[in-house]
Formats: structure tokens, sequence, C-alpha cells
């Protein structure tokens, strides 16, 4: 019980005015007197220390891992009262001594001489793991104190984030063990790239400690990065040297992949992009040029796609990877079509290993993600290559497509001929001198209307289509207009026959062509047997009084007959023969020797013409005559006799014209009347370019003019037209400098 | 040896009988058409005048047309514009 002195005492403390009990004249009033609560006196310091003392022990019990003696709910009280008495800060202080203390003597167990170094890293795991969880059990007992104090200051740390301060401070900071644990860290992630098996969990949960103490950055991220960066760039230049690039395009893969399964199991997600950056830098990015060169044409030659794809992706990762990727790509396509183009001992091939090489590309063009770029730099490349020999190319095309739409072909279904004509026009797309494929093709198709050889008008038709879609309608203009011709040429037929009445034993058909729209032939004077002659008079007479104005002109060299031929008694063969193979057998008629002269004399057919046609007749594979000497050249001395032991398995028999030497002028002449049709082009260009720059000297007009025409010209001949156009008063020579031309308005 | 003919397909091209190369209007060859035909032939016919000229038909009717009543004459030589009836 309190005295009264004492409760004074601490009313006064409390400021609170006590009036006197009692008055002097005894007649006091009765007064109400208020009395403090009366508190029970305490030694504060002894309080704190006994509540100390137990909270103590339990740390102590805590950080030695022993069972704590007390109830945990006791000590969340003492900790409740001590705050309450406003003794949180020497609380706080006593504890972080505690911790401290504690902390310190754990310092030398980690610094111990240890050589292996997963025994290390485990220790230091175990000590964080304990570490932890003494933090966890004080953090709940201190709960008051985090709540009361610690959240009122913020200049202070959390019980939590004092003990891992605690932890960094004294034992993460410590030289050896942080040299340890990093390198134990690497050691372990290098065997793992060197392919071992790992504690993944160790390492995750040591770097989950580096990282909440938040020193995963500074002391292991960028010495992880050191080593990964040392350990790649050495294998980039290692492994380029010793792998095929397929190899080592897989084996960068499966880097980037195991890097990626390194950062989705221990590693931090911070680490991922200067990690991945680090092994593409090493493995692809210094070594693009490297990789491209050594591997990327055996790759195309090989079709490898998937290896393709992934070189794609992989490069497609670098600013520059794509573009030099296109390159070489480029000049791959530009290096193979070249070869497949300028050999012109391959021209017999060309057109179908062209055919070959773009299917090929369009089957690697998967592997380009649909980057337009790629596709882009196969059309350039393509049209690049394929004009680097002028005008072959577009002639071989217009062969090819005669060779498929010719007759006979039964390799192909329309549908199958359909396709193949439209993978040719791809072709046909790139080549510049599409009026050099016009005159070849034209040229081919007069060969297949007239002798009847097209293997299918709605062929034809379909090809002229495609052809009109492509370039245009005056592109094909003239070719629709010989198919016009032969129409016409039908309904003229059957008109004559009509008029005609009297059967014949020799039927005539003729074929009038309007002179533009077919290639030019020469015309030649021939004798004919006087029953064609007359034929053919009738039939003219016939055309001119059906168009008046008109005049017609026979064409001999493009005529062809079916002719009856009985060779021996029961030897019967009929005969699929061009004019003048004709001529030439009806003379056997009536003899059978004849000389060259004499057979000349009796045709008049012109000379390099009748020496093809013997040729044909004697020499090729149905000798229907024989030449008196040896080999294959025709002499002007030669004896030609009938060969009566003819014989051949067919009754119908084609002879075919030889036609070796005629191609080389034929082609000659294809080409001159091309440039003929060139020369406007010339023109044209030439005064475009003095119209602009009014004066110029001939050397510099030459270069210009190259440049702008699509197709090749010789010097030669720009100068012939230049002097052309010097004579018609387009340009004039500049009087003191006779190289310099001037424009003329 | 006896061969006889059971056949004969001749080609033969066929020319309009002019006395010039060109028409005297449009320049171009009467072998090809006027300037507005695609195909030369019936599309596209030629027509002499009495003064022995000869034109696309399209090119002098265009002329005749063209000018007034005083005018129809042959560009060539200013002779009347007559049509030689063949």
């Amino acid at each position: 019980m309190m005295s009264t002195r004492t409760s004074e005492q601490a009313a006064k403390k409390l400021g609170i005015m006590m009036s006197s009990r009692s008055s002097s004249n005894g007649q006091a009033a009765k007064r109400l007197i208020i009395r403090n609560l009366k508190v029970a006196p305490r030694n504060e310091e002894d309080n704190f220390l006994s509540l100390w003392k137990h909270i103590d022990e339990a740390v102590r019990a805590i950080h030695e891992s022993r069972p704590v003696s007390m109830s945990l709910e006791l000590l969340y009280q003492s900790v409740e009262n001590i705050c309450a008495e406003k003794k949180s800060s020497m609380l706080y202080s006593a504890l972080r001594q505690l911790c401290e203390e504690h902390i310190r003597r754990e310092v030398p167990k980690l610094t111990l001489e240890m050589n292996d170094q997963i025994e290390y890293l485990k220790l230091l795991n175990r000590h964080w793991e304990d570490h932890c969880s003494h933090m966890v059990m004080i953090c709940q007992i201190f709960l008051p104190l985090d709540r009361g104090y610690v959240l009122n200051n913020p200049l202070i740390l959390s019980i939590w984030d004092l003990g891992l301060d605690l932890f960094k401070n004294y034992i993460i900071i410590n030289k050896t063990v942080q040299t340890r644990c990093i390198s134990g860290l690497l050691t372990l992630i290098d065997s793992e790239r060197s392919g071992e098996l790992i504690d993944r969990s160790l390492v995750k949960s040591l770097l989950t400690m580096l990282y909440k103490l938040q020193l995963y950055q500074p002391i292991f991220e960028t010495e992880f990065i050191k080593s990964s960066e040392k350990l790649y760039s050495h294998e980039g230049e290692s492994l380029l040297q010793t792998f095929e690039i397929p190899e080592y395009l897989k084996h960068v893969e499966k880097r980037l992949n195991e890097e990626n399964n390194r950062l989705l199991h221990y590693l931090h997600p911070s680490t991922r992009q200067p990690l991945i950056n680090c092994v593409e830098r090493n493995l692809i990015g210094e070594h693009v040029n490297t990789i491209l060169q050594k591997g990327f044409d055996n790759l195309m030659d090989d079709k490898r796609l998937d290896d393709l794809k992934l070189l794609y992706n992989l490069l497609s990762r670098f600013l520059n990877g794509v573009e030099q990727l296109k390159n070489f790509y480029s000049q791959y396509i530009k290096k193979r079509g070249r070869d497949i183009v300028i050999n012109p001992e391959k021209d017999n091939t060309m057109i179908q290993e062209l055919l070959d090489f773009k299917e090929k590309l369009d089957l690697i063009s998967e592997c380009w993600n649909n980057n337009e770029k790629f596709t882009h730099a196969l059309k350039d490349s393509f049209e690049h290559f394929i004009n680097q020999r002028s005008n072959k190319p577009a002639e071989l095309i217009a062969k090819y497509i005669d060779t498929k739409l010719r007759a006979g072909n039964k390799e192909a279904t329309e549908e199958e001929l359909d396709k193949i004509l439209d993978k040719i026009m791809v072709l046909f797309r790139f080549i510049h001198g599409k009026d050099v494929f016009e005159a070849f093709y034209k040229k081919d198709l007069a060969k297949r209307l007239l002798v009847g050889k097209s293997a299918s008008v709605d062929a034809e038709k379909s090809m002229l289509s495609k052809l009109k879609q492509e370039c245009g309608g005056v592109f094909t203009l003239k070719l629709e207009g010989m198919f016009k011709d032969m129409e016409l040429s039908k309904d003229v037929m059957s008109a004559f026959e009509q008029q005609l009445q009297i059967k014949t034993s020799l039927s005539i058909y003729v074929n009038v062509l309007t002179l533009t729209h077919w290639p030019s032939y020469t015309a030649s004077n021939i004798i004919l047997p006087p029953e064609m002659s007359q034929l053919q008079e009738k039939f003219t007479e016939f055309y001119k009084k059906k168009y008046s104005g008109r005049n017609l002109q026979w064409q001999p060299s493009l005529g062809h007959c079916l002719v009856k031929g009985h060779i021996s008694p029961g030897n019967n063969k009929e005969f699929q023969l061009s004019l003048y193979q004709t001529l030439v057998l009806l003379l056997y008629n009536a003899k059978d020797d004849l000389s060259y002269e004499e057979i000349f004399e009796s045709t008049k057919i012109e000379e390099n013409e009748l020496k093809r046609t013997l040729q044909s007749l004697a020499c090729g594979k149905v000798p229907i005559l024989t030449k008196s000497s040896k080999g294959v050249d025709v002499h002007s001395e030669d004896i030609f006799k009938f060969n009566k032991s003819f014989t051949h398995k067919l009754y119908r028999i084609r002879i075919n014209q030889v036609q070796l030497k005629e191609t080389q002028e034929e082609n000659q002449s294809t080409n001159e009347k091309v440039f003929q049709d060139r020369q406007y082009q010339v023109d044209a260009a030439i005064v475009r370019i003095m119209k602009m720059r009014k004066s110029l000297p001939h050397n510099l007009l030459v270069t210009e003019v190259v440049g702008q025409l699509k197709f090749s010209i010789k010097p030669a001949d720009i100068k012939k037209r230049i002097e052309s156009l010097i004579e018609r008063d387009y340009l004039a020579r500049d009087e003191q400098n006779p190289n310099q031309y001037n424009y003329l308005a | 040896m006896k061969v006889t003919i059971k056949g004969y397909t001749g080609v033969a091209v066929w020319k309009w009988v002019a006395n010039d190369d060109t028409c005297g209007i449009c320049r171009m060859p009467f072998d090809s058409c006027c300037n507005d035909c695609k195909y030369p032939g019936d599309d596209c016919p030629l027509v002499w005048g009495q003064c022995s000229h000869c034109f696309h038909m399209h090119c002098i009717m265009k002329w005749v047309n063209g000018n007034q009543k005083s005018n129809q004459s042959c560009p060539m030589c200013r002779q009347a514009w007559k049509i030689k009836e063949k």
C-alpha cells in the first residue's frame, strides 16, 4: 500500500493541486478530494533487465538453434511490455548487439580453409538458411517492436532488414567468403556448361541470397557475364575452326537453349539480356561474315532448309545480320545463276537448269520468314544474272517453249503443260530482251503453225494469253495476227474448194499470210512440176478475185507435201516431205541416177537449200537416196542414186530437213532483225539525253546511252545511230571540237 | 521408183498492189494498217483513186470528210478525189 506522503509526492509530480485537508476554524466545509490513481512504483531499469533476460536467452537459443525454453507468447508479451514502457530504442539496440555478436561469431566458421568448393557453398547456404529461419523467428517475437518503433522511424531498419544487413556486412562482404562464394558459383555453372549435372537448387538458393542482399548485380552478375564472355568468345573462335557450319549452328542453338534454361532455373531474370546478348554476340555476331562465307553456299547447295531457317533466326537478332544474309543470298543466286547462263556449252540444258534452280530457290524462300527483302533480292538477283548474257536466255526460253508446244511432245498432259508454261513465264519476266524473245518465239510459232506441228491450239492460245497478260496487247498483236491468218486461210480454202468443184488427184491447201505478222521469208523462184504450178495459178487467180487489190507471193521454202512412193513392187510408203524434198524425189520418176548439177538445173532450188535437202534425203535417218561420195557434206560433183533397197518399219515416214546450219543463219538474221527494231529505242535514248544535256562529248554520250538501254549494244552501233541522227538534223558536231555533239532544237 | 504427190500445203504471202510503199497520209506502210486499226487486210483496206494514188481507206475518208466540201481532192496531186472502181 502506498503512504499518503508518497501519494502527495506523486500528485505533486503530476501537477495536480491538492487542497489542504483541514481548515483552522474547524467548520470546514466538506470537500471532494480527488486522489490520483495510485500507480505502483517500479524500478524501470530492473524491470527492463528482468524482461530482457528472458528475451536475451531466447534469442541466443534461437541463434544456436536450440529449443526456446520460454513460451513464445510470453516473449511476445515481454516485448510488448518493453515497448509500452517506451524502451523500444533500448530494446532495438540490445537486439542489434545480440545479433551482431552472433554473426561475428559465425564469420570464422566460414573463413576456414576448405578445399571442396561445393561443400563450401553448401556450408554457406546452410548458414544463410539458418540465418533466415532465425530471423523469421526473431521477427515474430519482436513484432511489436517492428510495428511500434521501426515503422515510425524511417531511418531505422526493420528487424528483417537488420538481419540481412548484418549478414551482408559481416559475412558476404568478407573478402574470403565473397571470393569463395562467387568462384564456387562460377565453377558450378561452368561445369554445368560443360555438360555435368549440378545441384541447381543450391545455386538458386545462393543466388537468391545474393539478390536479397542486393549484391547479385554488383558482385555476381558482372563476374558471371565476364566469365561467360570469356568462355563464349573462345568457344566461338575455336568451334568455327573445327565444326562444319550446320553443326556449329546447332551448337549455338543448343547453347542458347541452355542459357535460357539457366535463366529459368536459377539466374535472376534481369540477367537475361546481358547473358543472351553475350552468347549471341560471341557465337554469332562476331562471326557473321565467317559463318556466311564458310557455310552459306553449302547450305544452299544442299537445300538444308532447317539449317537455313535456324541461320535466319539467329542472324535476325542482329542489326545487320539479316542484311548480310540477304547479301550472301543475292550473291549466291548471282553466282550459281551466272554459272548456268554464261557457259555456251550448257545452252541445251540452260532453261531446264534455270527452272530447277528457281524451284529450289522458291523452296528455300520458306526459310526467310516471309521477309519481303528476300523476295526482292531473289527477283533482283535473278534479273541480274539472267541478263548477264544478252539475248541468249531469251532465245532459249522461246525455244524451250517451242519444244513443249510442238506436237509429239507427249510427256505432259494439258494441265502439266500449263504449269510448265507458268513456270517458264516466271523466267521470262526476268528477261530484259523481251523483243529477242518475241522474235524467236514468232519464228518458232510460224513453223509450228505452217507445218502443222503444233501440239494443241488450246495450249498455244493459253501461252498467248499469258504473254498478253505479261507484256500487254501490243506485244502479242502480231502473234494474234498469225492465228487470225490461219483462221482466215481455212475460210478461204473452203471457199476455193467449193469453187473448184472437180476433185483433182492432187489436193491443195494454202496458208495465206499477212506480211507484217510473220517473220520475213526470202522469196525464191523454183521450178514446180506443171500440175502443181497450175494448181497454184488457179488459187492465185481465185484469191485475187476474192480480194481485189492484193497479190500473192508464194513461199516454196515453207511448203510441204504428202507423197506416195512405190519403191519396189509391194514396197509402198507415204512420205511427209518438204516441198524441196518433194521436187527432188519427183525427178527420180524419170531416172534412177542424177548428178547434183542435173538436180539443180531442173529444180532451181537455191544452192544451200538444195544441199541441205539432198543431205536430208541421202545422209539422214531415212536414206532414200545414196550419195556417190562418202561423208555428210554434199559436193557439186556428187551423184545421187535412188535407194531401191530402202525399207522402213513405218508406212508413213516424215523426213526432217537438216536444221543445223540453217539455225545459225536464221539465228543471226533474227538477231539482226531484233537490232533493227531496237534502233528506234537507241535513237530515242540519244535524243532524250541530248535534249537534256544540250551538249555532250562522244564518250559521255555513249556511256549514258548504254546506261539507259536495257539491252547490251556495241559502241560502234551507237556511233552509227548518232551519225544517222546528225544526218537527220537532230544533232550537230561542235564546230570547234568534232568530238562534241550539240542538240539542235 | 514412182512418186506421186497426194497433197500439197503451200504458203503464200499477200501484198497490196500499190504504187507506193507507204500511205501518203499516215505514213505507215501499206502492208500494215492505218493508225486506228490493229490488223491489216479486210479490217483496214486500201482504196485507189482515179488519179491512181492509193491510201488506207480510213485515212482518205478522214481527209475527205474532215475538209470543206470544196477541198475534196487527192492529197498527193490535188485532183478531185474519186474512187476508182475495179
